[in-house]
């Protein structure tokens, strides 16, 4: 560091300081005085002295260097825009979702929902944030050990302390002995985590968005219901539409979301080896890991709008779907 | 060969067998093996979500083994020790004191620059055929949040800065005043409060005028005194809450300043500086009047500058 120093050029120190002040020529006064002979008196010589001065010049900047902003100039101003349109928002968009017929899958109508709801742009962390937390929120936490506390047993001290030869030891319900308690085991408690809702409600839909993108999120306009089936051939009679439709269990399996509960749907479901061709749940039953896990979603149309309504506390008020729709009603008007 | 085995041979070659088999193109999903695997297998939030988990007093290569970060011995290996204490002997920052103290009159304001201005007029997102103030820049998210004391401009990327626009803020840089102006816009600054900031993104009070900003024009008459009454009270109807204006000296000498282009400017009598204190040189009743009277009976024709007293 000294080394550092040394190499500095001094010419800093040298030379004059940078910052010098005006030459103040006011209230100087330079007394000059004629070599006058020793027999003028000094009122004469006072008289004869040139008192020179230059003019005062006020005082308005004691540090130069500062420049202030130059005045107010009278520029030709160019002419300024005079219209102005506000950009559109570009997440404004609409999603157009066809609903079908069941069990044919005919299309049938289509219907449009906002882009907060269907088109949400793709967030894993979310995702993995909603999913853990279902994960957590499930967890039984039952598991228990008994400490040495719990462990039936004596207290009493199973050898002396001194003169044995071996380790001193006290109860025998010690973790250091076989047949002890547990030092730090398990014990049953409660594994929820908390998510806020705005972000639990922002990740449902985006994993409705991500199915609905990816084409795995079918909509059916009416009831998910096997109607007209007698119950001893319903699990076929799905087995075969599923296979039809390339919706069972060679293609990734399906999830039906249903509004209610459907006996005769979830009946065939409950058949020996239904649950690898498909499951279903009502809509209160349904989570974010579900709608994540299978192939495909068939959902109703009443449920997915129950889901929307249900997972929007995240938005403003006029970006919830019923808002939504009242201005889609009004632009049409 | 015999003649069997020609016929077979003959039989066999009418059944085409291509070395290569070609397969029409929707039956290619049928030959890749095709796996469903959802997306819960690649789920994983951000990489700042996760900590090393460190667990001491496992082994030499976890790096917290042996000591387990607690060093030899002591009283803070075995137990601990309340922080800053010196064993009893006055503690270093009784000693030498802490450093410095909580200012609590610090203007703290948020910074504004002209190319981001710019930016966000060229995305359609700030109107620049408006008056642009704090509110806007708020609401079109220019700047996130206003500070206590409001919104300061300054002159980043001033090349950029194309559109002339009129920008009402705290305060502005010089070089930001003269970018501004140079692009044929205007500056204002004005005083706000952080109970102003509030209302005025809340939409409840004037971003604006306050009482010594507005000039209502009137004749100086009775009539025109009321016509100017009417207006202030029509004013008034406007907003819950009125803006206020300064009323320390430094706020007050600030806006006062034609060169920070305060809103106060027009208060200042022609020729004047912005102090309240300091009168500018060369205005005061003294410098003109005597110097003038006297200017004759002076001796040796000496000029008027030339006295001591």
């Amino acid at each position: 560091m000294a080394a550092k120093r040394l190499k500095t050029s001094a010419d800093g120190l040298l030379t004059a300081s940078r910052y010098t002040l005006p030459t103040r020529q006011c209230f100087s006064r330079y007394l000059t005085t004629e070599t006058t002979s020793p027999t003028t008196t000094i009122a004469q010589a006072y008289a004869d002295a040139q008192l020179a001065s230059s003019s005062t010049t006020p005082i308005l900047h004691d540090r130069p260097n500062i420049q202030p902003p130059p005045p107010r100039v009278a520029t030709p101003k160019p002419t300024r825009p005079t219209t102005f349109t506000p950009q559109s928002n570009p997440f404004a968009k609409t999603a157009t979702l066809t609903s079908h017929a069941f069990p044919s899958m005919e299309p049938l109508t289509h219907a449009t929902y906002p882009g907060t709801h269907l088109l949400c742009p793709m967030r894993k962390d979310i995702l993995h944030r909603a999913v853990i937390y279902e994960g957590d929120m499930t967890r039984q936490g039952t598991a228990s050990t008994k400490y040495r506390s719990e462990v039936h047993g004596s207290n009493r001290k199973i050898r002396p302390q001194k003169g044995t030869g071996s380790a001193r030891l006290g109860d025998k319900k010690s973790p250091m002995l076989k047949g002890g308690g547990v030092a730090f085991g398990p014990k049953p408690r409660d594994f929820s985590t908390k998510l806020p809702r705005k972000i639990y409600d922002l990740a449902w839909r985006t994993a409705l968005s991500y199915r609905y993108k990816q084409g795995e999120l079918i909509c059916v306009e009416d009831m998910i219901e096997l109607e007209g089936v007698h119950e001893h051939s319903a699990p076929r009679y799905l087995l075969d539409m599923l296979r039809h439709n390339n919706m069972g269990h060679a293609n990734g399996r399906t999830l039906f979301i249903t509004l209610e509960e459907r006996p005769a749907l979830f009946e065939a479901l409950e058949a020996e080896r239904m649950g690898r061709e498909a499951k279903a749940l009502e809509v209160v039953d349904v989570d974010v890991k579900d709608l994540l896990e299978l192939g495909r979603v068939v959902v109703e149309r009443e449920a997915l709008e129950w889901m929307f309504v249900e997972h929007e506390d995240d938005l403003g008020p006029k970006d919830k779907l019923v808002s939504w729709e009242r201005n889609q009603e009004a632009l049409l008007k | 060969m015999p003649p069997r085995l020609q016929l077979l041979s003959r039989a066999s070659a009418a059944v085409t067998t291509h070395s290569h088999q070609t397969l029409a193109p929707f039956l290619y999903p049928c030959l890749q093996q095709h796996r469903n695997a959802s997306i819960l297998s690649e789920l994983s939030d951000n990489k700042g979500a996760y900590n090393k988990r460190i667990r001491v007093g496992r082994g030499p290569s976890s790096g917290y083994g042996k000591t387990s970060g607690r060093g030899h011995k002591g009283q803070k290996q075995h137990g601990k020790v309340p922080a800053g204490f010196n064993g009893g002997q006055t503690p270093d920052w009784i000693v030498n004191g802490v450093r410095g103290e909580k200012q609590h009159f610090t203007t703290e304001m948020s910074p504004i620059n002209l190319n981001k201005i710019q930016y966000w007029i060229n995305a359609g997102r700030l109107d620049p055929t408006q008056p642009i103030t704090l509110k806007e820049l708020a609401s079109s998210r220019c700047i996130h949040g206003v500070a206590r004391d409001g919104v300061k401009l300054l002159s980043r990327g001033s090349e950029e800065l194309t559109t002339p626009i009129n920008i009402i803020v705290s305060r502005a840089s010089a070089s930001a005043i003269a970018a501004v102006e140079k692009a044929g816009g205007t500056v204002t600054t004005r005083y706000y409060t952080d109970f102003a900031v509030k209302k005025i993104r809340a939409g409840q009070m004037d971003p604006i005028h306050s009482l010594q900003s507005r000039i209502i024009m009137a004749e100086d008459s009775v009539e025109g005194a009321e016509i100017a009454a009417d207006a202030l009270v029509e004013e008034r109807k406007r907003f819950r809450f009125r803006l206020p204006d300064p009323t320390s000296r430094k706020d007050l000498e600030y806006y006062r300043d034609e060169g920070h282009r305060g809103y106060l400017s027009h208060l200042v009598r022609e020729g004047h500086g912005p102090s309240l204190f300091f009168r500018t040189p060369g205005t005061g009743s003294r410098s003109g009047k005597k110097g003038a009277s006297r200017g004759g009976a002076k001796k040796g024709g000496a000029a008027e500058s030339n006295r001591l007293w």
